[in-house]
Formats: structure tokens, sequence, C-alpha cells
């Protein structure tokens, strides 16, 4: 392995998260345990989703804001079609996570066909999704869902928490299409130089329908996940979830002008963040001294991969 | 096909709002039935209800031992819960055997309560104060921490009664609903209309308040008339905003304002004030007396009601106390708490902090929190 492989940002990225775990685990004994790991997998399976999903989205130099909304209405959507329409709740949540993928089609839409920057576009349609979730809840909640729909979002399968498979199962199948198939490489080519993969011939419009449906998809299959969870609906469910997703893209190395990305970057991210977020919080550490380290984690990173970076591009 | 599901899902999701926007009693309150209490001061009876909290699984004995505690409020960083947490620590450092710490997210988010919440029982807390920002989505948190062994006490904002032992009740709903409307209705006249800034619609309190205040206006100053009720989700700014887009869009119709948060409060007597309606526009709600002083100073705000939120913090730590050493169970009917006194358990598994508080130009210089 040469010295300039060895310095990409996933593994210094790795090399940090290895370094940071170790140091949490000698700070709390409760940290390093089976039980805490599983379930901070299981805390990380929402924003995860959404956040390898939005690792395609901004490799294609795009962003994506509404994700928390959507989280947001989907959630409502389960609970107003499963209690006011009476439908059976798997019918009920289907439909919800279908409602979802529209949202998120309506933003590719906007973007790929109207050429709306994509985060006016998203801006724009995190405060309409947010909107018809309170106006469609009437700040309502619904509750009372019967036993067998938490096991999703509160339950174990094979002893791993049931929302974590699927988390395992997107991460893989995407992380295959966006490395080793020509489609990924579709995503890289727009993010690099748009007009440059048009004139080639690649589907620019098609790719980021695409995109951002799946995106929505994400928000949605996260938000049904959200509901079993925590066992109730609000409007103001994933509120920042966006934030939280963006983040964890950006510190696994994606870059925010698109090109560059990977699906293992991403989930490192993730398992950095959450892992001083409970770490910190297991050592004693209150909560805004956790965020404010977030931060200069974040910074400290982007700088590291910045300085050993040769190849002179962004 | 994708235009047919795209016209149903948006044809679906419109009847839905239409069929609740039919609703006409809808002012941010819940479906929970009322209780509003006489029109005059004639104290409710007080009906005898079993014990119906939850009990730690296999808790060691804690007696006379020094106690990990955490507190967990909705949000810190506002005078409110800076106030509770104030109490908790001054009854920790008055028992001596209480080692207690306040942490919790800048929002008021229910997904950070539930992480943070999540990590403490990992972390192995003897016992968790709360003040919940979701009465439902908290409670597999808190079962989970009774499935641990660990004592929870909530206070200022309830879950649902079997996800914690005992829950310090502030004030009961309908006691506060009746202070605020009498001393509203005082203000403005028994036909004047007003308009509510409340934190969010779902917000557990908040939405009983509403309730009971509809309830309390019906039956005892039916005259009166509500305009709106606003969300400002406790944020400084939004609920100046909001209250003056009332006060715009209502004008002299607007005879009164009345604030559910320690931060609507403030912001809307402040919105009056600078919209030169002192006078005309009347501000009653809840708030901290620090916040209320100027406007309460300047004769802009007449009354300001409340309970003491150091004693509310306060109470919470000695019933946790109690629950822990055993000395509060289930079929007690009161309590010690300290400087307190005796605190009386109500609706089986709730300690009553007391009658709510007015403060007013002749008291409110007097306290300092």
């Amino acid at each position: 392995m040469s010295l300039r492989a060895f310095l990409r940002h996933e593994t210094i990225l790795a090399i940090l998260t290895v370094i940071v775990l170790t140091v949490l685990a000698f700070q709390s004994d409760k940290f390093f345990t089976v039980a805490n790991l599983l379930n901070q997998g299981r805390l990380i399976s929402e924003v995860g989703l959404v956040a390898i999903i939005m690792t395609f989205v901004i490799a294609t130099g795009g962003i994506d804001l509404s994700v928390g909304s959507i989280v947001g209405l989907t959630a409502i959507l389960t609970g107003v079609f499963w209690q006011n329409f009476g439908l059976p709740l798997p019918l009920a949540a289907g439909m919800a996570i279908l409602a979802g993928m529209v949202a998120g089609f309506v933003n590719g839409f906007i973007i790929a066909r109207f050429g709306v920057p994509p985060l006016i576009a998203t801006l724009a349609t995190l405060a309409l999704y947010r909107g018809l979730a309170e106006g469609i809840s009437q700040a309502r909640s619904v509750r009372g869902y019967p036993d067998w729909f938490y096991v999703l979002g509160q339950g174990d399968l094979g002893g791993i928490p049931t929302q974590l498979w699927i988390l395992f199962a997107v991460a893989i199948i995407c992380a295959v299409i966006l490395g080793l198939t020509s489609w990924g490489r579709t995503v890289y080519a727009i993010g690099s130089n748009e007009i440059a993969a048009c004139f080639s011939g690649l589907s620019v419009d098609g790719a980021k329908l695409a995109i951002y449906t799946a995106s929505g998809f994400a928000a949605a299959v996260a938000g049904v996940i959200f509901v079993s969870r925590v066992s109730t609906t609000r409007s103001d469910m994933g509120t920042g979830l966006e934030l939280d997703a963006i983040t964890a893209v950006v510190l696994g190395g994606t870059s925010i002008f698109g090109g560059r990305g990977t699906i293992i970057g991403t989930v490192l991210g993730l398992i950095l963040i959450q892992g001083l977020k409970n770490g910190l919080s297991l050592a004693g550490i209150k909560g805004d001294g956790t965020i404010v380290l977030i931060g200069v984690v974040l910074i400290m990173t982007i700088l590291i991969t910045n300085i050993f970076r040769r190849d002179g591009t962004r | 096909m994708r235009k047919t599901i795209l016209a149903t899902l948006v044809s679906l999701s419109l009847s839905a709002s239409f069929a609740h926007a039919q609703q006409p009693s809808w002012t941010g309150g819940d479906d929970l039935p009322t209780n509003p209490l006489a029109c005059d001061a004639t104290p409710a009876t007080v009906t005898a209800k079993s014990y119906d909290g939850g009990t730690p699984v296999n808790a060691p004995d804690r007696k006379g031992k020094t106690l990990k505690v955490v507190d967990v409020p909705k949000l810190v960083g506002i005078g409110y819960f800076t106030a509770t947490s104030k109490g908790i620590a001054d009854a920790a450092k008055e028992m001596g055997s209480m080692d207690a710490k306040t942490d919790g997210s800048t929002k008021a988010n229910i997904d950070d309560q539930i992480t943070l919440i999540d990590n403490y029982i990992t972390s192995g807390v003897d016992g968790i104060l709360y003040a919940a920002n979701d009465p439902v989505a908290i409670a597999p948190i808190l079962k989970k921490a009774l499935a641990a062994g660990i004592d929870v006490v909530g206070y200022d904002a309830n879950s649902t009664p079997d996800s914690r032992q005992w829950f310090v009740n502030q004030a009961e709903f309908n006691g506060i609903a009746k202070s605020l409307i009498d001393n509203l209705a005082a203000e403005i006249g028994e036909d004047g209309s007003f308009a509510i800034v409340t934190s969010t619609f779902t917000t557990p309190n908040q939405a009983r308040w509403i309730t009971e205040m509809a309830a309390y206006q019906a039956k005892c100053h039916p005259k009166m008339k509500w305009l709106e009720t606003v969300e400002a989700q406790e944020d400084n700014i939004l609920s100046f905003n909001q209250a003056n887009t009332l006060i715009n869009k209502y004008g002299p119709e607007l005879k009164g304002i009345l604030g559910m948060t320690s931060v609507a409060t403030p912001a809307a007597a402040d919105a009056v004030t600078q919209a030169g309606k002192c006078g005309s526009v009347a501000i009653v709600g809840l708030a901290t007396p620090n916040a209320m002083k100027p406007y309460v100073g300047a004769g802009c705000v007449k009354s300001v009601v409340l309970w003491n939120p150091v004693d509310l913090g306060y109470a919470a730590a000695y019933v946790l106390r109690a629950a822990a050493d055993g000395d509060l169970k289930s079929g007690d009917t009161a309590v010690k708490a300290g400087k307190l006194g005796e605190l009386k358990v109500i609706n089986g598994s709730e300690i009553l902090l007391g009658a709510p508080f007015v403060f007013n130009k002749g008291n409110i210089d007097t306290f300092d929190f």
C-alpha cells in the first residue's frame, strides 16, 4: 500500500475512530459492552439510513435538507392512515412510505426539470413538508399501536436490534451500487462536472430523480422506524435530523461540492459521532460539552485530510 | 400510474386535513376529559385513587446511601429549568446524600431527551428526574430505566403513569386554568376577546391547560371570545413575532394575550410594550418573576401566574429520595419534603406542590428566580 493510498480520508477517519473509541472505552467501563453498542446501533439507525442515501445526494453536488420534514410527514401519515382511515397498519405504513417517496420525487423533479439549486429547492420543501405534517395532524399525536409494530423499533432479531439489520442491508447494497457499478460512477461524474456528464450521454436528470426519490424513501423508512421506536407520532419528529445526517456524510469525506465520497466513509462518520455522543455522556460530560467536541472533531478531521491531500483538488 | 398515486395521495391528505379543520372547538388543546373548578373559591373534592405508578425491578437497597441522580429537564438554558435544577441542587446539598447533576438538550427535543436518558441508564445512575417533552414517546425509555432498577420521578411534565414511580405536580391543571382565566376576565372584562401564545400544540402541559381553560371559561365566563392559539415553541424571537402578528392581525378586537410558557409571556409583554398597546391589550400568563419585573413595574402586566419552580425541583429531589429509601410507597397519602413540609398525594401517584401563585406589583420584587 503506497503512502498516498494510506492517507485517504477514510483511512485517517478509521484510525481516528479507533483511537476515539479506545480512549472512550477507558473513560467508562460501560461503554464497550455489547448491550451498549447494540443500543447505540438502534439509536443511530434512523439518521444512518438517511445519511447513506444523503451520500449519493451530496456526491452529485446536491443536498437534501427536507429529509427531517419527510420523517415527520411519514410519521404523521402512518398514524393518520391507520387511525383516521382505518387501514391495516402494514398498508398504512406502506402508503406513508410511498408518500415519502413522492415527496422525494417532487424534490428531484423541481431540481432536475427546473434547474432550481438543490439547497433552495429542499429548503422550500423542508418548510412545505413540515407544514403539511402539522396541518394534516392538526397537532394531534396518534398513539396505541399494536405490540407487533414495536418489534421494528424496539425489538430484536437474532439478538441484534431489528432496525440495525435494515441499516446493514441498505449500507451494503448502497456501498456496492456507489462503489462498483457504472451507475455509481455516473453519480461521481455528475458531481465532478455535470455538463461533461450530460455531454457524455449520461442520464443526469434521471439519476437525480432516482437519487432524490431514494432519499425520500430512506427518510420515510426512518420515519416509520422512529414511530415504532418511540411508540407515538408527533408532527415535530425528525426536526434537525437533516443536519445530523449531513454532518456524518461530510465527516465521512464526501465533498460538499460533489464528485467524491464513499458509503464506508459515511458509516465511519456515523460511528464516530454516535461513539463520541455516547462515550462522552457515559464519561460524565454534559450535552453542551459534547456538541462542542463534535464540532471540533469535524473541523479537525477535514483539516487533517486537506493537509495530507496532495493531488491539489478540493 | 405515478400520476394516479400522486393524485390519490394529495386528495387523501387534503381530505384528512379538511376533516380535522371542521372540528370547531380546536384550540391547541388535547382530547382528555376536563374537570373545571367551581367559579368561586370552593376547593375541588379529592377522589381517592389507587397507586398507578410503576416499580423499579430488583432495585438494590438504597436506604441512607448516597444516590447518583441525573436530572433531565425538557431543555437547559432557560430561566425556568435553571430554577428547577437549583431547587434539586439545594435539596441535594441539604440532604448530603445525593449526588445530583442536570443535563439536557438545548432544544426541547424528544429524540435528544430519549438518547440522553438512555446513556444515563447505561452509565448506571440510581435515580432519574425528568420533565417530559412528550408523555408517550418518553415512556419506553423510562420503563427501561425502571426495569434496570433505577428510581424514576417526574416533575413539571408528566409521562404515562406506569413508566415512572411518582410525578411531582406543580399545580393541578384546572387550578392553573382557573387562575389564568379569572385574572384575564378581571382585566379584559367578561366579553373580551383574547388570543393564546403556546409552546407547541402537542406539548402535554400547555395542551392540558388550554383544554381546562376552555372548559372553565365556558362554565364561568361564557361570553369571552377565543380568537386564536398560535405556536411559538418556547422560542424568544418566535414568541415575540407571534404576539406581534396577533396585535396587527386583530387590531382593537384583541383585548388580551395569554402566554402559556415562561418564554411566551415576557415576549408577548415586550411585543405589546413596543406596539404602544400597554393598557389596551392585557397580558396574563405563566412566567418567572425576574423576566416579568420590568413589565409589571411599568404597569403593562398586572398578573403573572406560576408556582415556584425552585420549590418544584426541591420537592422532586425529596420525593426521589423518599421513593429510593422506601419511605414513599404505594398507598401513602403524603410525603415529607424538607422545608416544604408534608405534600399531598393526588391522582394515585402524583405529589401536589400546592396552589398556583399570582405575582403582581405588590409582591413580585420579593422573588428572585
